[in-house]
């Protein structure tokens, strides 16, 4: 069952999509969408996820909003005598039938917070929660997870995130590593 | 449908954003618009991933002795790596996006090709 805060989260996440969509300047655009990742933290929060939460503030409403600020101050802002976008027909129209075929398949889906689902083995889910604790020596189970079980997943990210660097690098041209 | 908005309410969350994303991706002609686009389609799906872990009445996943019922710490887990893999992907995407800028002075997708169909 929602919540009233809950409610009110989902109202506000969802005009801030809507808003981005619709907005035409684009630093009013990144603007908007950092509050949008901020409020989509607070709604992992309510789910029960404190650490995808957090990583959603520091992550996706800091890092990629300062990203986001870098390239505009390196580009162009677009003119911003329109305020709103031109509504793109076509794309409106596919993008309202697929919703209309992903809401008639959630109304199959379970409730929310179902401890019965069917998508949550829940012997596997009992494993971890068992035996994190015990094997890892953390509370936290998605920790011990993350940096215990799934090492080698996570040191498979850290490579991703550091391959990121080399190509942005390559691209922009920039050789950092000589001091000629 | 008041009933698929109380009880599925992340999930027709989920829909609504993945949509409002996808619009974005598809109609925005602002190249930096179409990453941020790509960005909130990915958030939809990691609010579907954290939803299929919520139960509700319980406890993060975080043990105290005997408690629970916890959130399953599984899913949570993967949408942590999917965040960090995704802002590595937007990183390269706004590096393509100065490089494209300063290659051809525009971020505009119709006078992109306008300006290569010249060369």
């Amino acid at each position: 069952m929602i919540s009233p805060f809950e409610a009110a989260l989902f109202v506000f996440v969802l005009v801030a999509a809507v808003a981005t969509a619709l907005l035409r300047d684009i630093l009013a655009v990144i603007v908007i969408a950092g509050a949008y990742s901020l409020g989509m933290a607070l709604f992992y929060a309510f789910l029960l996820a404190p650490d995808v939460a957090m990583t959603e503030a520091a992550i996706g409403a800091g890092v990629t909003t300062l990203l986001l600020l870098l390239t505009i101050a390196r580009t162009a802002r677009t003119d911003h005598t329109q305020l709103l976008e031109r509504p793109n027909v076509p794309a409106v129209f596919v993008c309202g039938a697929f919703l209309v075929v992903l809401l008639v398949t959630i109304t199959e889906f379970p409730v929310v917070g179902d401890p019965g689902i069917a998508w949550d083995n829940p012997a596997i889910t009992q494993y971890y929660l068992e035996h994190a604790p015990k094997d890892t020596g953390v509370e936290n189970a998605v920790t011990a997870v993350l940096a215990g079980y799934r090492g080698f997943d996570t040191f498979g990210e850290a490579t991703v995130v550091f391959l990121a660097g080399m190509a942005a690098l390559l691209v922009l041209k920039r050789e950092v590593f000589t001091n000629e | 449908m008041i009933d698929l908005l109380t009880t599925r309410y992340t999930y027709v969350l989920f829909a609504a954003l993945l949509v409002v994303g996808l619009y974005i991706v598809i109609a925005s002609s602002n190249l930096v618009k179409k990453v941020i686009g790509l960005n909130i389609f990915q958030t939809a799906i990691f609010l579907f991933f954290v939803s299929a872990a919520y139960i509700e009445g319980g406890a993060s996943p975080v043990i105290h002795g005997e408690g629970g019922p916890y959130a399953s710490p599984l899913p949570q887990v993967i949408v942590l790596t999917a965040i960090v893999v995704g802002v590595a992907l937007t990183a390269v995407a706004l590096a393509l996006v100065v490089r494209i800028y300063s290659e051809y002075g525009t971020l505009d997708e119709q006078t992109l090709r306008e300006v290569r169909a010249d060369e």
